[in-house]
C-alpha cells in the first residue's frame, strides 16, 4: 500500500458504492444458491466473494485487474443470490455497475474488445443491423451451408461445435413488420397495453411475439406496439456498456407514452427486469430518473399481467406433461414465481411437475452461453438431468434466451423434450378452441 | 492393598469420617465384583470427600471402584486390581430441578426411583426405564451405560444428560457441559463418561434434561409365527407415521421357562414370537394407533399373525416395567445367564433373528424397535458342563458377531467364570488407540476401575 | 507469511492447479466466514476424496503449517479462519451423498454436503435430516458436525450430536480413522460423541453417517402476537407446565419483527412487542389437539392474536420470516454482531431486561430472536464496522449479555461455537482445571495442536477480564 494511504479502484459515476456492497454481512447464505459457486466451488465466484472483491478494489486493496475481471464475468448476472440473500443485498445493480468500471478502467485483449464492441455499440442499438446480420445468418443456416459445417467437422476444428448449437434459429419472417400496428382486443376491451417487442427476438422469435399478442387479444386486451421502440439495453447494461443502455432507454421512453397504457408488456423475463430497473442506471438528479420512474411502474412480464387480469378466454385441453423452469429474470430479478405456474395450470390436460432446483439458471444468462461456453454447458447438463428427471415432455420457461438455451439442451442430450414459453403453451390451448 | 495396613484406613477415616469406612468383612463381601472383594469400602458425602480420596489413592496406588446400588457390577470385566470401593450412595441429593425448565441435577447417588417421585409431582419423569430400576442410582446407571426401552422415542442418557461433574483418577474436580438444555460450550467430556464404566472419572453431579409424563399410555401385543413376520410388522411401524413409545420384539427357544413370557403378557410357546408396542398420547390418537397397530399386524403375509391383544391398563404398567427389567428378571431366574447386547441394523433383524433361531442352548431374545438385540443364553444350572456349554455358545456369538447381520456384541452379564477366559467386550475397535490415550489422560495411574473396560482400560 | 514453495508445488502435485489457491487475491477471500472476525490463510486447498485430505495432512505436518477445515464459511465464531495462518481445506467440493439407506433410515455424506440438499434428497422417501440450523440452505454438514449445530426444532428433535452415527475422521498425523458405527450403541467410549461439536480442533472429517428423521404426518404452525414481552414468555412457560414439547418454540422481539417484516412481508404485525412461532408436530390428531390447547395458552396470556397457518406455503413464510432474522438485521446497519447465550428459560424476562439496559448503556441498537423453547439467545447487535468505538462498543456490550447469561446460570454459546470469539469467555464458565483436562483431551487427537489453533481453549491462563480484541477492521474507503 502506498504511503498515501489506499486509492480506490473505482472512479466516476456507476460504481459499487459503500452503502450497497456494506449490506453484505458474509453470512454465505446466498453461497449454495450461485450456480458459478456450485461448479467450482470457491469464494472468488460465489455472490460473497465478488461483493467482496468489489470492496477491496473500492478499499485500494484489490487492484482492478485479470483476477478481478475474471470472476465478474463469470457471474451469470442471474441474481439467485438476491432471491436467497436476507440482507437486501441488491447484487444485480453491484455486478453491473462493477462491470461498467471494468468497461471503463480494464483493457480488455483486442479481439474481446472488437467483438464487445461490435455486439454492444454496433448491433444491438439499431434494428436495422440486427436485421441484416439476422438474413446473414438466415442464409447459412438455411442454405445447407449449416449442415455442410456440421457434417465435416470444420466446427470442431474452429471449436465452435457447441456454440453454433447455441446460437438462435432465425425467423423466416421478422417481427420489424409490425411495429407500429394496433391489435384489438377480442370481446370486450379489458385492458389497453403497449408491447415491448425486444431487439434480437424480433428476428428469432417472431412467432412468440405474435402468440403473445394473440393470448393478450384472446384475454381482452388491446395490443399496441409501438413504433420507436428499441433494444431494452440489458445486455450492455450487464455487460457494463451503460451509455448505450442509457440511450436505449430514454428512446423506450419516448416511444412508450407511459399515461396511455395500462401496462408495458414483455415476454422476456431478462429485458423486464431491465425495464423494471431503469431507474437504477440514471442518478437521482438526472431529470431521466423522474422519467423512468414513470416508465417502470408500467412494466409487467405478460405472465405477471395475465395472472392479474385472469384468464378470460376459453381454453381447449392440451394434454401434456410439462415442468416449469424459472427463467432467473423472472424468479430472482423480478420475484415471480407464481404467475407463469398459475397459467400453466390454468390449461386443461395440462400436468405440472416440478423439476429439482428450478429456479437455477439453465447457463443462458444473456450471451454467458457465448463468452463462458464451457460453464454454461455444465450448467446446462445439470439443468437438462433435473428436466430429464421429471419425464414431463415440455419445459416450458418464460425468456427467449432461455428457450435458446433449453432447446439447445434437449438436443445436446437428447431428452426428447419440446421447449415453450408460458405463452405458447397458452396459444396453443387457444388456438384448437 | 495390605489392608491390616492402619494407616489407609485412618486415613479414608480422617477424609470421610470414621463411620464411613469399613473393612468388616462380610460388608465388603457384598461389593465384591466376579469375586473379588474390596479391601475396604468408603462412603464419601461431596465431591470434595471423592477428590481427596482419590487422591490419597493415587499416590498409594489403591484401585477404586465406584459404586452405586451394585446391581451392574456384573457389566464389564472384574478389575485388575481391587482396592477400595468408593461407594457413592450417601451422595443422594437433588441438587436443583426446575420443572419450567425441564432441568434436572442429581447427585450421584440418588436412585431413580426417588427421582422419578420427585418428578411426578410436576408431571415429568426420566426415560430411565433400565433394569434394577427399582434400586439402581442416577450414577450407576449412566456409568453402566444400560438402555432402555424408551429410547425408540426419547434416545439414550447420551440424548438427555446434558452435563456432568467429575472426579478424574488424580483427584481433579473437573466438569463439561451445563444445567442448559442447549450448549455446545467446550469438549463434551461428560459423553465419554456414559457407559464407561468409572474408568474415566468419578461422577459427582449429572444434568438431566427432563420430560412431561405422557397424558395417558396404552400397550398392544401381536405375536406372530416365526420371526419374519415379527420384524415385517416392527418394520411396517417404523414406515407408518406412528410414533409409539417402545417396540420390543420377545421370544424364546425350547427350554426356556414360559413363565419368564407370561409376565411379559406373552407366549414362549414354540416359534412364537410376540411384538409389544407401547404408546402414548390422548384417546383419538391412542385409538388410532391401536387400530393401524392391528392393522398393520394383520396385514401381514401368511396368516403369519397368532394373536393381537390390547392389555388392560394396571396390566401395561406391569408388563412395561417387567420388559425393561428383563435382564435383572432373567438374573434373577438364572443367575448363571449369559446376556449379549448386539447391535445391528434394523434391516439386518430378521437375519439375526433367523440365526438365534438356530442356537441350540435355551435362549430368550429381546429386541428393541431400533435395532439393540438382548439375547440371552439360560444354562438349566452352573455345573461345570452347563458353563462348558455355555463359553462354547458364547464364543460362536463372538464370532458371530464380526460379520453381518450380527453387529457388535457385548457380553453384558455373563457368570464370573466365563470371564477369565472370554474378554465380554469381543475385540476392541479400530478407535481403541484413541480411547487408550484418554484413559490415560483422564487417569493416569491407572486406578479407576482398572481392566473393567473394553480392551483391558 | 509465505507458503514455502516445496509445499506448494506438492499440494498442487497433488490436486492439480485448479485444487490450491495461493494468490492474494484469492486468499483475501478467505480471511472471512460468517462473524466479525478476520484473518488470511497462506493457501487454500479443495480435496476431492479421503485420499486427497490424507496426503494435505501428512505435507501440513511434515511443514508444520497451521491446518483449517471449511465447509461453507457460515459459522459464526470465526471457526473456520485460519488464526494464525497455514492452509485451509475447503470441503466445498466434497460434496457427493454417498449413500442413502431408507430402510434402515441412515445417511452417508462426505462433509461438503449442504444441510438442506440432504433433506431435498430424501423428500421422496418421507425422510429429512433432523438438524435445521437457520443457515441450513447454505452450510455444510461437516460444518454441523464441527459446531454441533441446532436450529429451531433442536427442542424436539434435538441437536447433531443426536442425529450423528459415525465418523470417518483424519487426524493431524494423517492417521485415517472411523469413530461410532451406523449401528447404535457400538462399544467403547462414545468418541462420536466428543468429536462432534469440537469445532475442527480434533480432526478432519471426510464422511459422515447420520440418522434421517421420518417425517412427521402433520404439522402445524403458530403466529401468536403480543403486546407484551412478558405475556410471551409466561405462554412459553405455561406451555411446558402443560406438558407439550412444542416441535419448535422461537421468539422475536418487535424490533426484530419490524426489520423482518419489511423483507419478507409474513404478515408480522409491526407494532407488536414480541411474537412467538410455535410449531407442534406428529400425528394429525396430535398436532391438531396440540395447536388448539397452545392457542388456548397464548389467548389465556393476552395474545393479542394466534394465527394457524393453513397450508405449507403460509408456513414457509412464517419461517423465512424467523430464519432470515439475522440478515434483515443486516439491512438496517453496515454491520451486526449475532451474540449466543443461554439461560435457563425462567430467567427470559430477567435477561431481556437486562438486555435492554446493556442496550441503552451503550446507546447501541439490540434485536433479540431466540429459541424461547430451549433459552437459546441471539441478541442482533447493529453497529458501523467504520466507527472504531462503535465496534469497541458493540462487543463489549456482547461480552455484557454473555455474563448475564451466566450468572443466569447458562452458557456462552448455545449452538454458535466459541471459535476464535470466545474463547477468552470460556474462563467465565470452566475453571483453569476443566480446561486444562480439555486441553489434554485435545492433545490426545491434536497433539501439535497445529490443527485449527487458536480456538475454543484460551492461549493466556487464568482470569475471565474482558479485553477488546483489535478491531479486524478493514481499510476505510477513499474516493
Ligand atoms: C444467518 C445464519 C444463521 C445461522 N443459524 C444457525 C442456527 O440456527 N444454528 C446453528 O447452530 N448455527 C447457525 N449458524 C452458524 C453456522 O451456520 C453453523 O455453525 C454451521 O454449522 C457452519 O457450517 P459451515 O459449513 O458454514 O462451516 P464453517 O463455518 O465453514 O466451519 C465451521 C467449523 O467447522 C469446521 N469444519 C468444517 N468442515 C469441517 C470438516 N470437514 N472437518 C473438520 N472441521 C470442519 C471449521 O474448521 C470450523 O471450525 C448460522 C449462521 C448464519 C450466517
Ligand atoms: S448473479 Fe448468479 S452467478 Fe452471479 S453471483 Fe449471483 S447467484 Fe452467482
Ligand atoms: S446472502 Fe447477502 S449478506 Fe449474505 S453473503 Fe450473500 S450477499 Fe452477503
Amino acid at each position: 500500500m502506498a504511503a498515501t494511504g489506499p486509492v480506490s479502484g473505482f472512479s466516476g459515476a456507476d460504481k459499487p458504492e459503500y452503502a450497497d456492497y456494506s449490506r453484505c454481512v458474509h453470512c454465505g447464505l446466498c453461497l449454495n444458491h450461485c450456480p458459478t459457486y456450485r461448479l467450482w466451488g470457491q469464494e472468488a465466484d460465489s455472490p460473497r466473494g465478488r461483493i467482496r472483491q468489489m470492496q477491496l478494489v473500492d478499499e485500494g486493496r484489490l487492484e482492478l485487474g485479470e483476477g478481478f475481471v475474471t470472476h465478474i464475468d463469470r457471474c451469470l448476472d442471474c441474481r439467485a443470490c438476491e432471491t436467497a440473500c436476507p440482507s437486501g443485498v441488491e447484487y444485480g445493480k453491484l455486478v453491473e455497475v462493477a462491470r461498467a468500471q471494468i468497461e471503463q478502467h480494464y483493457q480488455r485483449s483486442l479481439a474481446s474488445r472488437v467483438a464487445r464492441d461490435f455486439v454492444y455499440r454496433w448491433l444491438l442499438p439499431h434494428p436495422r443491423r440486427i436485421a441484416a446480420a439476422a438474413r446473414v445468418l438466415r442464409v447459412y443456416q438455411r442454405t445447407g451451408l449449416a449442415a455442410f459445417a456440421r457434417g465435416t467437422g470444420i466446427l470442431k476444428l474452429l471449436g465452435l461445435q457447441d456454440r453454433e448449437r447455441l446460437l438462435p434459429k432465425i425467423d423466416t419472417d421478422f417481427f420489424f413488420g409490425d411495429l407500429g400496428r394496433t391489435f384489438p382486443a377480442r370481446g370486450p376491451r379489458r385492458a389497453r397495453v403497449a408491447f415491448f417487442a425486444g431487439c434480437v427476438a424480433q428476428v428469432t422469435f417472431s412467432e412468440l411475439n405474435r402468440a403473445t399478442i394473440r393470448v393478450l387479444q384472446a384475454n381482452g386486451g388491446e395490443v399496441v406496439v409501438p413504433a420507436g421502440q428499441t433494444c431494452c439495453g440489458a445486455l450492455p447494461a450487464h455487460a457494463g456498456v451503460r451509455d448505450v443502455a442509457r440511450d436505449l432507454a430514454r428512446a423506450n421512453f419516448e416511444a412508450f407514452p407511459a399515461i396511455d397504457f395500462d401496462a408495458i408488456v414483455t415476454n422476456a423475463a431478462g429485458c423486464g427486469s431491465t425495464l423494471k430497473e431503469y431507474m437504477h442506471l440514471f442518478p437521482a438528479a438526472d431529470p431521466a430518473h423522474e422519467q423512468a420512474a414513470q416508465f417502470t411502474i408500467k412494466i409487467r412480464d405478460v405472465s405477471e399481467f395475465l395472472a392479474d387480469l385472469g384468464l378470460t378466454a376459453p381454453l381447449r385441453e392440451v394434454p401434456l406433461r410439462v415442468t416449469y423452469q424459472d427463467s432467473c429474470h423472472l424468479a430472482h430479478g423480478q420475484k415471480i414465481r407464481e404467475a407463469p405456474r398459475k397459467l400453466i395450470r390454468a390449461v386443461p390436460g395440462v400436468e405440472l411437475i416440478e423439476m429439482k432446483l428450478a429456479d437455477q439458471c439453465c447457463g443462458s444468462a444473456g450471451v454467458y452461453n457465448v463468452t463462458e461456453t464451457e460453464a454454461s454447458l455444465e450448467l446446462l447438463a445439470l439443468k437438462m438431468d433435473s428436466a430429464r428427471g421429471t419425464k414431463a415432455q415440455a419445459i416450458v420457461t418464460a425468456n427467449p434466451g432461455c428457450i435458446l438455451q433449453l432447446r439447445a439442451g434437449a438436443a445436446i442430450h437428447d431428452t426428447g423434450q419440446e421447449v415453450l414459453h408460458v405463452v405458447e403453451l397458452l396459444d396453443r390451448a387457444l388456438q384448437r378452441a | 492393598m495390605n489392608v491390616s495396613n492402619a494407616m489407609v484406613l485412618s486415613r479414608l477415616a480422617e477424609l470421610a469420617g470414621p463411620s464411613h469406612v469399613t473393612n468388616d468383612p462380610a460388608e465388603i463381601a457384598t461389593y465384591q465384583i466376579d469375586g473379588k472383594s474390596p479391601a475396604a469400602v468408603v462412603r464419601p458425602a461431596s465431591s470434595e470427600e471423592v477428590a481427596e480420596i482419590v487422591k490419597f489413592a493415587a499416590a498409594e496406588k489403591l484401585a477404586i471402584v465406584p459404586t452405586g446400588a451394585r446391581t451392574k457390577l456384573g457389566i464389564g470385566m472384574p478389575p485388575r486390581q481391587f482396592d477400595l470401593a468408593l461407594d457413592m450412595t450417601r451422595m443422594d441429593r437433588i441438587v436443583a430441578y426446575d420443572p419450567g425448565d425441564l432441568t434436572l441435577s442429581v447427585e450421584p447417588g440418588i436412585p431413580l426411583h426417588k427421582i422419578a417421585g420427585t418428578l411426578a409431582e410436576h408431571r415429568q419423569f426420566l426415560p430411565l426405564a433400565v433394569p434394577f430400576m427399582d434400586r439402581a442410582t442416577a450414577g450407576g446407571t449412566i456409568a453402566s451405560g444400560v438402555d432402555s426401552p424408551l429410547r425408540q422415542i426419547y434416545g439414550t442418557a447420551r440424548d438427555f444428560v446434558l452435563g456432568m461433574e467429575f472426579i478424574t483418577g488424580e483427584g481433579i474436580a473437573a466438569k463439561s457441559g451445563g444445567r442448559v438444555v442447549k450448549n455446545v460450550a467446550g469438549y463434551d467430556m461428560h459423553k465419554l463418561m456414559i457407559g464407561a464404566l468409572g474408568t474415566l472419572g468419578v461422577i459427582t453431579k449429572v444434568n438431566f434434561r427432563t420430560f412431561p409424563l405422557p397424558r395417558a399410555a396404552r400397550t398392544c401385543v401381536a405375536t406372530f409365527r416365526g420371526p419374519t413376520a415379527a420384524c415385517e410388522f416392527r418394520h411396517g411401524i417404523a414406515r407408518s407415521a406412528l410414533r409409539p413409545q417402545s417396540v420390543e420384539i420377545l421370544a424364546a427357544g425350547a427350554g426356556c421357562d414360559p413363565l419368564l413370557g407370561r409376565r411379559a403378557a406373552v407366549s414362549f410357546e414354540d416359534d412364537r414370537w410376540s411384538v409389544v408396542v407401547s404408546f402414548a398420547g390422548d384417546e383419538p390418537v391412542l385409538d388410532r394407533t391401536r387400530r393401524e397397530l392391528q392393522g398393520l399386524a394383520r396385514g401381514m403375509n401368511q396368516n403369519s399373525l397368532e394373536s393381537f391383544t390390547e392389555l388392560r391398563a394396571n396390566l401395561a404398567e406391569n408388563v412395561n416395567r417387567y420388559i425393561a427389567d428383563l435382564p435383572a428378571a432373567i438374573l434373577e431366574y438364572s443367575p448363571a445367564a449369559a446376556i449379549f447386547k448386539v447391535s445391528a441394523l434394523p434391516m439386518d433383524m430378521a437375519g439375526l433373528a433367523a440365526d438365534i433361531h438356530g442356537i441350540e442352548v435355551p435362549w430368550l431374545v429381546m429386541m428393541r424397535g431400533l435395532g439393540v438385540t438382548y439375547l440371552a443364553l439360560l444354562p438349566p444350572d452352573r455345573s461345570e458342563g452347563s458353563l462348558r456349554v455355555l463359553k462354547q455358545e458364547c464364543a460362536r456369538i463372538f464370532s458371530l458377531s464380526e460379520r453381518a447381520p450380527w453387529g457388535r456384541s457385548v457380553l453384558l452379564w455373563c457368570p464370573s467364570e466365563l470371564k477369565r477366559e472370554i474378554n465380554v467386550w469381543g475385540a476392541p475397535s479400530g478407535d481403541f488407540a484413541q480411547m487408550q490415550k484418554l484413559k490415560s489422560v483422564f487417569d493416569p495411574s491407572g486406578i479407576l476401575s482398572p481392566g473393567r473396560f473394553m480392551g483391558g482400560l | 507469511m509465505p507458503m514455502d514453495s516445496r509445499l506448494l508445488h506438492d499440494l498442487k502435485k497433488l490436486l492439480g492447479p485448479r485444487g490450491v489457491l495461493h494468490e492474494p487475491e484469492d486468499l483475501m477471500l478467505y480471511e472471512y466466514d460468517g462473524s466479525v472476525e478476520v484473518a488470511r490463510p497462506d493457501c487454500v486447498v479443495f480435496p476431492r476424496a479421503t485420499a486427497e485430505v490424507v496426503e494435505i495432512v501428512r505435507l501440513a505436518s511434515r511443514h508444520k503449517v497451521p491446518l483449517v477445515g471449511r465447509g461453507t464459511g457460515t459459522g459464526l465464531s470465526g471457526g473456520a479462519i485460519a488464526r494464525h495462518g497455514g492452509i485451509i481445506t475447503s470441503f466445498a467440493r466434497m460434496n457427493r451423498i454417498v449413500e442413502i439407506d431408507a430402510e434402515n433410515q441412515r445417511a452417508t455424506v462426505q462433509p461438503g454436503v449442504v444441510n438442506s440438499d440432504l433433506s431435498v434428497a430424501v423428500e421422496h422417501l418421507g425422510l429429512h435430516f433432523a438438524p435445521d440450523p437457520s443457515s441450513q440452505k447454505a452450510c455444510t454438514i461437516g460444518g454441523n458436525v464441527s459446531e454441533n449445530s441446532g436450529g429451531p426444532h433442536t427442542l424436539a428433535y434435538g441437536v447433531t450430536v443426536n442425529h450423528v452415527l459415525s465418523l470417518e475422521i483424519v487426524l493431524p498425523s494423517g492417521e485415517l480413522m472411523r469413530l461410532g458405527s451406523p449401528a447404535l450403541d457400538p462399544p467403547g467410549y462414545d468418541l462420536t460423541g466428543l468429536f462432534v461439536g469440537s469445532e475442527g480442533t480434533f480432526g478432519l472429517v471426510t464422511e459422515i453417517t447420520v440418522k434421517l428423521t421420518r417425517n412427521p404426518e402433520a404439522v402445524k404452525t403458530l403466529l401468536a402476537v403480543f403486546d407484551s414481552v412478558d405475556d410471551a414468555t409466561e405462554t412459553v412457560a405455561e406451555i411446558t407446565a402443560r406438558g407439550i414439547t412444542p416441535a419448535a418454540c422461537e421468539m422475536l422481539d418487535g424490533w426484530t419483527i419490524r426489520a423482518v417484516e419489511d423483507y419478507v412481508h409474513a404478515g408480522f404485525p409491526l407494532d407488536c412487542a414480541a411474537i412467538l412461532l410455535i410449531e407442534v408436530d406428529g400425528l394429525r390428531e396430535v398436532a391438531e389437539a396440540e395447536a388448539k390447547d397452545v392457542a388456548d395458552v397464548c389467548a389465556l396470556h393476552h395474545a393479542r392474536e394466534v394465527r394457524v397457518a393453513r397450508d405449507a406455503r403460509e408456513r414457509d413464510l412464517l419461517w423465512k420470516g424467523r430464519k432470515n432474522a439475522f440478515g434483515a438485521a443486516g439491512r438496517l446497519a453496515p454491520s451486526y454482531y449475532t451474540q449466543d447465550g443461554v439461560i435457563p428459560r425462567t430467567k427470559l424476562p430477567a435477561t431481556l431486561r437486562g438486555i435492554g439496559e446493556i442496550s441503552k448503556k451503550y446507546g447501541l441498537q439490540i434485536g433479540n430472536v431466540f429459541h424461547a423453547g430451549d433459552g437459546n439467545l441471539h441478541p442482533i447487535i447493529l453497529f458501523d464496522e467504520r466507527n472504531e468505538q462503535q465496534f469497541r462498543d458493540t462487543i463489549r456490550a456482547g461480552d455484557e449479555i454473555i455474563e448475564f447469561c451466566i450468572q443466569m446460570g447458562g452458557s456462552i454459546t448455545g449452538e454458535h461455537g466459541v471459535g476464535m470469539e470466545k474463547d477468552r469467555l470460556m474462563p467465565l464458565l470452566f475453571s483453569e482445571a476443566d480446561l486444562d483436562l480439555m486441553r489434554r483431551v485435545r492433545d490426545v487427537f491434536n497433539p501439535t495442536g497445529m490443527l485449527n489453533p487458536g480456538k475454543i481453549l484460551p492461549i493466556s491462563k487464568g482470569c475471565g477480564e474482558i479485553y477488546v480484541r483489535p478491531r479486524p477492521a478493514l481499510a476505510p474507503p477513499s474516493a
